[in-house]
């Protein structure tokens, strides 16, 4: 984990709708929250030395997508655990090999959120 | 309680709009997020989604009317659209990106502008109804908090 007890959050989406609703769910934890609106930004955020435990990846965004990214961050060598979420199911293979750690298809849920969260013990 | 009224307003409206697939379960979804976080969530994230769309089908227009139109510009637009609207439940808009889409995808101009007509009306009977609902809210909190 980031060298702090608060679960530090990257939410990477090309959506402000999305990010908002992403943000309030987890919130509710108690996490800490940062958000990007593409692959390159979030990409950036590690270069510039911020630590995250959990990543949530889009993968159709302008620019450098979700497979990209992720692909990128495994290969900088960041263990942080991704979670693809994207309305594409096709895609699910693609993002996995890149190094995401588990997948869901949007729209989220708060209830499906919470069982991974959970399983990746981010949660008491 | 003076606000009595007006909540069964809303909830006949809210129930019409489920009953019209204005709205779907992600929806729902989003009133028990806000039942958990305090009152403001709908109001921002149904705000955020109005502002986000109408600037999308604005730039749709552009972009559809232009003499060669991009097929590929159009389509992230929509798919822009579709993700948004999908995120917050509004089940017609959301649908009728997919038609939108498909159209695109067969760089069919004449079906992206009927597509985008039938966008702009989906969305604007939305709009219209998420107006009102956030006018209530507005008006039971003023009463509530008397």
């Amino acid at each position: 984990m980031a060298s702090s007890q608060v679960v530090k959050v990257l939410i990477v989406d090309d959506d402000v709708v999305t990010r908002r609703i992403y943000r309030t769910m987890l919130l509710r934890f108690g996490f800490e929250i940062t958000e990007a609106g593409d692959g390159k930004s979030a990409v950036s955020q590690f270069l510039i030395g911020n630590e995250y435990d959990l990543i949530l990846m889009d993968n159709d965004m302008p620019g450098m997508n979700g497979v990209e990214a992720t692909r990128t961050l495994r290969g900088m060598g960041i263990l942080a655990k991704i979670i693809a979420i994207t309305a594409d199911a096709n895609s699910r293979g693609a993002l996995l090999d890149a190094g995401a750690d588990e997948f869901l298809l949007k729209p989220v849920n708060f209830t499906m959120l919470t069982v991974i969260l959970k399983a990746f013990n981010f949660l008491n | 309680m003076a606000s009595a009224p007006l909540k069964a307003q809303l909830t006949d409206l809210l129930n019409s709009m489920f009953a019209m697939d204005f709205l779907d379960e992600q929806f729902k979804e989003l009133q028990m997020l806000e039942e958990a976080s305090g009152p403001g969530f709908l109001a921002e994230v149904v705000t955020l989604f109005c502002g986000d769309a109408e600037r999308i089908i604005s730039q749709l227009s552009v972009l559809i009317n232009e003499p060669v139109v991009d097929f590929g510009k159009v389509d992230a637009n929509v798919h822009q659209l579709k993700g948004s609207s999908s995120s917050v439940g509004a089940k017609r808009v959301a649908l009728v990106c997919v038609k939108f889409r498909n159209v695109c995808q067969e760089n069919d101009k004449e079906g992206c502008i009927a597509a985008l007509h039938e966008i702009r009306h989906e969305f604007d009977e939305l709009h219209k109804k998420f107006q009102t609902m956030l006018q209530l809210e507005q008006q039971i909190q003023v009463l509530d908090s008397k």
